[in-house]
């Protein structure tokens, strides 16, 4: 059990700089999603807090020890991979215990390891099966068995659910969700799925090109963004965004409807709307025809050509079909307003 | 579709027939001497070039019993033994050691060593055969088992393949190896080799049949008959009464009988080994 504190950490590949300059606090038993598209540098983060990966600046601190230049055998830290990484000559219960076995820990303590883990996630049937003769699921829950097994302070899962198919990645989301309340152990799991991220996690850092684009708790991310891209990025479908001018009283866009907000800002700004937050009437400021509506049994969405561009609006029991006119209402009280430089007013 | 169709028809094809046809006759030309060797092995030496029957009119096992009687045999068989299988021990370690230094540690001079290892593949080992017998002879090892082995511990061929199997190996078991906590020692000898014995296995086949089956070096290293290995040795069983075919091909059939047996036995792994050589050697 520990936290889990990043200061000014930086890497470069070469000259191209991955992280820079990121500080990050991770409280103990915290269940922590690093959230963020493609390349942002999310695997590096982990490879770094892990050790597989050197920091070029900065310091780590794992509870109070300074781990920086720390082997990642002596960092009290274990790793799910994407890809399991079991080893494929090994049983089941001898991946488990690897590194017991490599410890040269006693054959019975070994066994006996293997079964408590076993039992605990379902595994006690396998143990002597080899990872070929495994499901993907089963493959999965043996990869967290042998970072179980190691009783770290610390866990690292980089997009373990990635390789599953959709129904059990639910699943095991739910099972990861109940290792962890039981264990209460620190948790740092890499996605770029924001299901994933908003389900488990208490606390969610959105990465954005190796910087922190926001760090908090998923309802901060969804309900307050600090900047534009979490706006955009958390949310499916996404957050609607309106150009327009700043007044002092609020927003003009660009066709000069004038809305009113409580707050405001000068130059060229940015409404965001989420899609539930409009109501559809005839007589709306904002006009545009659908041209596709898609019905998900719980509620639908409809996707409408605007003067301000194409936009999504959950339109659940209104009754509009593609190629209807439509006006909307937008509710503005649950407006966001960004300044020209992205950042939340 | 009816059930006719369902089974390939029965076509003539010309063009199979006449490459079956040209396959067998190459077999034929291939394994007919070997068979004329073993029947004349079996024949009386006055019927070697008299007797053409397909198998031997009188037939006798006069020339092996001579062979073995009249030759430090067993002796050479030990020698052999010993040193196909030091050279197989010591070729696959240092092999497997080397490929996983240049395939996943990062050191200076790590590219260097590559090429010089690719380089060296390109020069015959009977180029330096000479080189070889001067440094031997300097340091005192001719006649001697470690003699005949050091020499033949040349083989480019093996760390190349074993690097690229390495390179191939995705770079999570690595890590997570690393993180369990293991050395380098442990991630060869515990993870990358168990991980595929069968690439292990066929190098320690092909690499004991070359050992065994080489003759250049260990003869130009042994004078003393004690320390001959079998296919020197056999050479080296002259009669007085000039060339006895017979007693010739007997000695020739008992120096080839281990790596025949290990053929039968290991037939699968020969071929793959020969299939991952070939794909090095081009
Ligand atoms: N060994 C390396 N050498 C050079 N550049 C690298 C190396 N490893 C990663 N990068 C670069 O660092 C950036 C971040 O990579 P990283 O793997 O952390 O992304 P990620 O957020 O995990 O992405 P993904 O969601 O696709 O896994 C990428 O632009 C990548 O090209
Ligand atoms: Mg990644």
């Amino acid at each position: 059990m520990a936290q889990v504190e990043l200061s000014n950490i930086s890497k470069r590949y070469g000259a191209v700089e991955v992280i820079r300059d990121l500080g990050l606090t991770i409280k103990d038993g915290s269940f922590c999603a690093l959230l963020g598209p493609s390349g942002c540098g999310k695997s590096t983060m982990l490879r770094m807090i892990a050790g597989l990966e050197a920091v070029t600046g900065g310091t780590i601190k794992i509870g109070d020890t300074d781990v920086t230049h720390t082997a990642p055998k002596s960092r009290g830290v274990a790793m799910v991979f994407q890809s399991y990484a079991l080893y494929p000559h090994l049983t089941v219960a001898e991946n488990i215990t690897f590194s017991m076995s490599l410890a040269g820990a006693p054959k019975a303590a070994q066994r006996a390891a293997a079964e408590k883990v076993g039992k605990l996630l379902q595994l006690d049937q396998l143990l002597d099966r080899r990872p070929a003769a495994l499901s993907g699921g089963q493959r999965q829950r043996v990869a967290i068995g042998r970072a179980l097994v190691r009783d770290p302070k610390v866990f690292l899962f980089d997009e373990p659910l990635s390789n599953l198919d959709a129904l059990l990645r639910v699943q095991m989301r739910l099972e990861l969700a109940r290792l962890h309340a039981d264990l209460k152990t620190t948790m740092i799991y890499v996605t770029h799925d924001q299901v994933e991220a908003m389900t488990l996690a208490d606390q969610i850092v959105v990465l954005d090109k190796g910087k922190i684009a926001q760090a908090g708790s998923p309802w901060e991310l969804y309900n307050q963004p600090a900047n534009r891209f979490v706006a955009g990025f958390i949310g499916s479908p996404g957050m609607n965004f309106l150009a327009g001018q700043g007044t002092a009283k609020g927003i003009t866009l660009r066709d000069g409807t004038e809305l009113a907000l409580t707050r405001s800002a000068p130059g060229p700004v940015e409404l965001g709307l989420r899609p539930e937050h409009f109501t559809i009437a005839t007589d709306g400021p904002i006009r545009g025809r659908a041209s596709v509506v898609e019905y998900l049994g719980n509620t639908s969405y409809a996707y409408i050509d605007t003067d301000h561009g194409p936009m999504v609006v959950e339109a659940d029991g209104a009754g509009i079909k593609a190629g209807d006119q439509v006006g909307l209402v937008p509710d503005l009280s649950k407006a966001h307003l960004f300044d020209a430089s992205g950042a939340a007013v | 579709m009816s059930e006719h169709s369902a089974t390939p028809a029965r076509r003539f094809d010309p063009g199979a027939i006449l490459l079956t046809i040209l396959t067998l006759i190459a077999a034929f030309i291939w394994f007919f001497p070997i068979y004329w060797g073993l029947v004349t092995s079996f024949r009386f030496d006055d019927e070697t070039v008299t007797d053409f029957s397909l198998i031997p009119t009188n037939p006798t096992l006069k020339n092996y019993i001579f062979t073995i009687q009249n030759s430090d045999l067993p002796i050479w068989y030990l020698n052999s033994t010993i040193t196909s299988v030091g050279v197989t021990v010591l070729v696959l370690l240092m092999s497997a050691c080397t490929g996983y230094a240049i395939s996943q540690l990062q050191f200076p001079g790590r590219k260097a060593l590559w090429w010089m290892i690719l380089a060296s593949f390109m020069v015959p080992v009977s180029a330096l055969i000479v080189n070889h017998f001067i440094i031997i002879a300097d340091v005192k090892l001719l006649n001697s088992h470690l003699g005949i082995i050091l020499p033949m511990l040349i083989a480019p061929v093996t760390v190349i393949i074993y690097k690229q199997f390495f390179d191939g190996l995705p770079r999570d078991f690595r890590e997570a190896a690393v993180m369990d906590g293991a050395t380098e020692f442990q991630l060869l000898f515990r993870i990358f080799l168990p991980m595929n014995w069968g690439i292990t296995t066929a190098l320690a086949i092909i690499t004991f049949i070359g050992a065994w089956n080489s003759f250049l070096w260990p003869f130009l290293a042994t004078q003393d008959e004690k320390m001959m290995t079998v296919t020197v040795g056999i050479s080296a069983v002259q009669d007085a009464y000039g060339v006895a075919y017979g007693r010739l091909l007997a000695g020739a059939v008992l120096a080839g009988l281990p790596v025949s047996l290990a053929y039968l036995f290991f037939q699968r792994r020969v071929t793959q080994a020969i299939t991952l050589t070939a794909g090095i050697k081009g």
